[in-house]
Order: C-alpha cells, then sequence, then structure tokens
C-alpha cells in the first residue's frame, strides 16, 4: 500500500512545489540533473571496473589499513560512497573479498565521500561551475557516441562530471533566488528537537535522492544562501552520513549473506557514528571552531566548517568502530546466518563406503538411477515440454507440437543445486570405495556406474546449450526454424521413452543390447535433420546465421540422445553381472553403428 | 601322461583365471542364444508385418542384432581358442 502511493504522493508534492514557486523548480531541477549525472558517472566507471578494479582490489585489500585507504581514494576519485559500497557488495558476493575487508572498505568509503563537501565548499560554491560543466557536457557527450569500450566509458565520466557541476550550480542558484523572496531560516530550530528534528529529515531527504552527496550539495548551497542554521545544517549532514546506507541496503536483497552483513556493517557503523555526532554535537562543534582556526578557516566561513565538521565526525566514527571490528564481524556471523542452498543429497549411500561390497555397488546403481530420473526431468524442463510427456502414451509428435510456450525454469540453478551436488556425491563415493576391492569387476562396475553419471550430466549439458536457441526460436515467427526445433525436441523425447520402455522391460536380460537400435536411430535421424538444414537453406526458408544455429543444436541433440543412451545401458540392465560383462563385449560402438550406416545392406544375417 | 604334466592340467582347470573365462564364454554363449531368439521372433513379426514404418523399424533392429551377434560369435570364437591354449602361468 505505503509502495503503491508513495510515488504518486511524490509526484504531487513536486507538481504542487513547481506551480507554487519557480525556485523550487530551479533547486529540484538542479538535484535531478544532479543524479542524473551521478547515473552517468557510475556508467561510466563500470566500464572500467569490468577488470582493472577486480585486480586492484585483490592487491589492495588483503589488509585492514589497505582496505580503509582503498575506500578513501575510490571514493574520493568516483565521489559517491553508494557507488563504491554497491561495488564492494557485488565483490563480496562473488567470493573475491573478504567481510573484513568488506567492512574496511566501507569505513573507509565514509571518510572518502566527505572530499565532496570540501570540494564544493572551497571550490564549487565560490565560481560559475556552469562554466566547466558546458564543455565538459560537450565533450562527454561526443565520447559516448564514440564505438571504443573505453572512450566511451571516458564520454560518461565526463558527461557525468558535467551534469554534477551543473547541478550543483542550478541548487545554488535555486537558494540565491529562495533567498530573495523568503527566508526559510526561520523555520530553524534551536536544541536537541531541531537536531533531531533536521537528522531526520536529512535521512529522508538521502532516502528518496538515494544520495548523500546530492543531500550534502542542497544542504551546502542553502547553508551557503543562508536558507538554514549552520547548526541545522550540521544536523541534516548527520542525517544524510545515516540516510545514505539504503542504496547498499537495497544492493545487498539480491546479494550472498556476505553482501547482507555488509550492507548491516555499514547501517550499524553509519548509525553509530551518527548518534555520536548527535550526542556530541556540541562538543563537536567547538573542535571544529578550534581546528578552523588552526587551518586558517575564517569564522564565518559556515560551509567549509560543514566540511570540517562531516569530515571530523566520520573519522570519530571509524576511531570508535575501528577497535570493535572483530566484535562487528563475529555478532553479524551469529545474527545473519548463511542460508543453507537447497542441494540434492544422496539417499541410497549413506551407509559408508564399501561396508558391503555388492551392496555399495547397488546403493550407487539406485543413487545413479535417481540422477537419471532427475535428469531427464530437467531435460524435459529445458525443452519446454511437460514433465508428464515421460508417462504419458500420447504421440510425441502432437505432445510437441501442443507445447508451444517457452518453460521458465531456471535449468542453470536445478543443474548446480541437484544434479552436480548428487553426481558428487556418487563420484566421492565411488572413490572412497573403490580402493577397498579386491574383485576387479565389482571396482569395474563402480567405474561404468561413475561414467554413466557423466553421460547423465553431458546430456543435461547439452540440453542447456540447446535451450538458449530453442528459447529464442520458440518465441519467434519463423515456422520453418520452429519446425526443425520441434525435431529435435522429438528425437530426445523419443530416445527418453525408449529408454524408459527398456527400463521396464529389464526382465529381459538383453535389454540393454536393445539400446543399440536406438543408436542408430539417432544417427539416423541427426543425419535427416542435416540434410533438411541444406534444403532449407537453397529454398531460402531460414537464413544462414539460422543454419549455424541449427547445426550446432543439431549436434547438441545427438550427443544428449548418445550419453542418454550410453548411461541408460549401464542403469537398466538387469541381468547380472557376467552377462552384463559379455553383453558390453559386443555392445556397437559409435564407429560400428556408423559403419552400418555407411553400408547399410553389408550385414549378412547370421 | 606323467604325473607331473598331469598335475600342471588340473592346476590349469582349477585356476580363478581359467574359471572366470569359462564364465565369461557361458554367459557370452547365453546372450547370443537369446540374441538368436530374438532375431527368429523378429524374423517372424517382419513377415507378417504390412505396415511400412513398423516394416522399417524391425528391420534395422534386426541389422543391429546381426551385428551384435557377428562381434559376439567373434568374441566367442576368441574365446575358445584361449581355451585351447596352455595357462601361460602353469606351462
Amino acid at each position: 500500500m505505503l509502495r503503491k502511493t508513495f510515488l504518486p504522493a511524490i509526484f504531487l508534492l513536486l507538481a504542487y512545489g513547481f506551480t507554487v514557486s519557480a525556485d523550487f523548480k530551479t533547486i529540484t531541477a538542479g538535484v535531478a540533473i544532479f543524479l542524473f549525472g551521478m547515473l552517468a558517472l557510475e556508467e561510466g566507471f563500470k566500464t572500467f571496473t569490468a577488470g582493472g578494479l577486480e585486480k586492484m582490489l585483490r592487491a589492495a585489500t588483503n589488509k585492514l589499513w589497505k582496505s580503509m585507504t582503498f575506500g578513501v581514494l575510490t571514493t574520493t576519485v568516483m565521489q559517491s560512497s553508494s557507488l563504491v559500497s554497491v561495488i564492494t557488495i557485488s565483490f563480496l558476493s562473488a567470493g573475491l573479498l573478504e567481510l573484513t575487508s568488506g567492512i574496511g572498505i566501507i569505513f573507509g568509503a565514509n571518510l572518502g565521500t566527505t572530499t565532496g563537501a570540501w570540494l564544493v565548499a572551497g571550490f564549487g560554491l565560490k565560481v560559475n561551475l556552469s562554466a566547466y560543466a558546458m564543455p565538459m557536457l560537450v565533450f562527454g557527450i561526443v565520447l559516448v557516441f564514440q564505438q571504443t569500450k573505453s572512450l566511451k566509458g571516458a564520454g560518461y565520466v565526463l558527461a557525468g562530471l558535467g551534469f554534477l557541476l551543473l547541478g550543483i550550480q542550478y541548487m545554488k542558484e535555486g537558494f540565491d533566488s529562495v533567498g530573495q523572496t523568503i527566508d526559510l531560516a526561520e523555520y530553524a530550530m534551536t536544541g536537541y528537537p531541531g537536531v533531531l528534528a533536521f537528522a531526520g529529515i536529512g535521512i529522508a531527504a538521502t532516502v528518496i535522492m538515494q544520495s548523500s552527496h546530492a543531500t550534502l550539495i542542497l544542504i551546502l548551497a542553502a547553508l551557503a544562501s543562508q536558507q538554514i542554521s549552520y547548526e541545522n545544517a550540521l544536523a541534516l549532514a548527520i542525517g544524510s552520513n545515516v540516510g545514505t546506507t539504503i542504496t547498499a541496503i537495497i544492493a545487498s536483497l539480491g546479494s550472498s549473506t556476505d553482501g547482507k552483513r555488509l550492507a548491516v556493517a555499514h547501517l550499524i557503523f553509519n548509525t553509530v557514528t551518527g548518534l555520536l555526532a548527535i550526542g556530541g554535537i556540541y562538543q563537536l562543534m567547538a573542535a571544529v571552531e578550534w581546528l578552523s582556526r588552526h587551518i586558517g578557516i575564517a569564522g564565518d566561513n559556515y560551509t567549509l566548517q560543514l566540511a570540517v565538521f562531516h569530515s571530523l565526525f566520520n573519522l570519530l566514527g571509524i576511531v570508535v568502530m575501528l577497535p570493535l571490528m572483530s566484535v562487528l564481524v563475529k555478532f553479524l556471523k551469529k545474527a545473519i546466518v548463511a542460508e543453507e542452498i537447497e542441494i540434492e543429497r544422496p539417499i541410497y549411500l549413506s551407509g559408508g563406503p564399501g561396508d558391503i561390497r555388492d551392496a555399495a555397488v547397488e546403493a550407487v546403481r539406485k543413487e545413479s538411477i535417481r540422477l537419471y530420473d532427475l535428469a531427464a526431468g530437467v531435460i524435459v524442463d529445458g525443452l519446454s515440454i511437460n514433465r508428464d510427456v515421460l508417462e504419458s502414451e500420447e504421440k510425441v509428435k502432437r505432445v510437441v507440437k501442443k507445447s508451444t510456450d517457452v518453460i521458465d525454469e531456471d535449468i542453470d540453478d536445478l543443474y548446480e543445486r541437484k544434479l552436480k551436488a548428487l553426481y558428487g556425491s556418487i563420484v566421492e563415493y565411488v572413490i572412497n570405495s573403490r580402493g577397498g576391492y579386491s574383485d576387479g569387476r565389482l571396482k569395474e562396475e563402480l567405474n561404468r556406474l561413475r561414467q554413466a553419471g557423466q553421460h547423465v550430466i553431458e546430456a543435461v549439458k547439452g540440453v542447456k546449450h540447446l535451450r538458449k536457441n530453442l528459447n529464442r526460436f520458440m518465441r519467434s515467427d519463423n515456422r520453418f526454424t520452429m519446425k526443425e526445433y520441434n525435431r529435435l525436441r522429438r528425437l530426445i523425447i523419443t530416445v527418453l521413452r525408449k529408454i524408459e520402455a527398456t527400463r521396464m522391460s529389464a526382465s529381459e536380460s538383453k535389454s540393454a543390447l536393445s539400446l543399440d537400435h536406438l543408436k542408430l536411430e539417432i544417427e539416423e535421424k541427426t543425419r535427416e535433420f542435416g540434410k533438411g538444414l541444406d534444403d532449407l537453406i537453397r529454398k531460402e526458408c531460414i537464413d544462414v546465421q539460422t543454419a549455424t544455429s541449427l547445426m550446432n543444436d543439431i549436434s547438441y541433440c545427438r550427443e544428449t540422445c548418445w550419453d542418454l543412451v550410453e548411461a541408460g545401458s549401464v542403469l537398466f540392465s538387469a541381468a547380472d553381472l557376467d552377462e552384463t560383462v559379455a553383453m558390453r563385449t559386443i555392445t556397437l560402438s559409435e564407429d560400428e553403428i556408423a559403419e552400418m550406416m555407411e553400408n547399410p545392406n553389408g550385414e549378412a544375417a547370421r | 601322461m606323467k604325473a607331473e604334466k598331469m598335475l600342471a592340467k588340473l592346476k590349469d582347470i582349477l585356476s580363478a583365471e581359467r574359471q572366470a573365462q569359462l564364465e565369461k564364454y557361458a554367459s557370452l554363449k547365453k546372450v547370443l542364444n537369446a540374441l538368436r531368439d530374438e532375431k527368429k521372433k523378429l524374423e517372424k513379426e517382419l513377415a507378417s508385418e504390412t505396415d511400412e514404418a513398423a516394416q522399417h523399424e524391425i528391420a534395422s533392429r534386426l541389422k543391429v542384432i546381426s551385428k551384435q551377434r557377428k562381434k559376439g560369435l567373434k568374441v566367442l570364437h576368441e574365446l575358445k581358442e584361449e581355451r585351447k591354449r596352455p595357462n601361460k602361468k602353469n606351462p
């Protein structure tokens, strides 16, 4: 409800503001331009962060002081603590950083962000920024239109800086005009109620604008035109420092556990710093006054004094929180527990490897069959066909033709969590069992089962590749292409069904051998697909690019089918071990099948 | 036959390798027989089948079985030859 009404309410408020005051329009346009500049700056930095920053990050964050310095420097250069914290969260999620290093960067970023106030207070408010902004914008936009990635990135950075300066100029002009008509300073509040109220406003403004930098520039511009009191400006700065954590919190929602921990660390650090600053605001003001006198800042230069205050209270936060770093990390690890990923666990391999040898082989077989069944489901999903197809007796052609909608199942996730995890357990069990076997045949059987598992995994990988183009073409209008992809889908489903039929008739000792016929069928069909493709290109029914995709996918389809058959012939043989070994000696290889294809009438029946 | 030679022959017959060889031979023979039966069954089916697609399916099944049997008979022959040779470990 709140989420639904928030945006319209903001729009209404802004629209009302625009009709009431032209200056309000100028100020908000300044904020908008400033934020747009931030976006452009982020876009530009993203171009350079792809490889370079990663390397730099690894080298620069192996010690706490290094990560803090890194945080200060990167935030100073990028002029956005939010951007640095979001990048840090993404690196932490990718496992490129330790949590302690991440927190170090955040501490540093809090100090680095204060340079923005120094730059604007010391330089930005005294000169006509638009004079610098305009050439930056022009050069920047020209560069943005370049093809080279680095030039494009540089263009975004330059244009971003241009927009930032232009935004600041608009905000400054807006507040100057406001000062000539009304006196906002009349609303100034003194004492702790004022500090708390303005700190709250600072938080709210930063949450809305998602940029403490923008809030701070707004505060400086208002302070320079004496629209707000110095004391209230300090409280706003404290609030903006707390509010800025919202960006990191939002970014952490989709991140890993460590990413979430970092966002909470950011919130804790900034809240503690904010509370310290609020509690000791008058002592800090006295310290700022003393410090300003000693570094040559005039007593009435409140904007620069605000910059000093901003740096000082962030420094105070670091001094207080740094010794508590290990406590903070411990607390975060305890409070935010890593979510256990739901992975597929073995159910037949629980007895410990090699307890009873024959039983161990049987356990691996059963677990491998489970792996096959799970994979068959994933493969059918990957082909965007309902899983019922494996049990139903409806004609494959009809089922495939009916299945026109893409099934948006996350195949990669299923592969990682279910199949890879289960196959990993099987491999581990086989490796641990094998050593204790003196019977060579059992050892060999375990190896074969492991290979069968590998074939299952490869089959799923093949469908993962095939699925990319399949999904694309399922959404396209080219009926010729779709017809070809339907043939591929049909072949894989047919293979799965025939293996299933073999499995059901496994009481017949020769069942594994009957799959050789399926190998011949796969070769015949895929060869037919290839020939059909040549005709389609010749008749211009499909373009060459599509044909290339199809050629690759025919190959993936063939490999998938072969992998399934190879796995099925090992897994679904009900004969005893001696007979199974005998059958394997006469099972036809890929070369022998190819030979049969080349010489269709060459075999004299014996 | 000298006693020493007879003893060597007995050792050969009782050796594990020899036993495995015999088992392998028997299993393969069993599988080949099953394939022969299957082949006969399919040939009968082919003779009575009128549907062209089904005929093609049966014919290709028969082709595969023939190839498998040919391969199997070759292995069986090799095993037979091997059995005739004296065990290397017990010359």
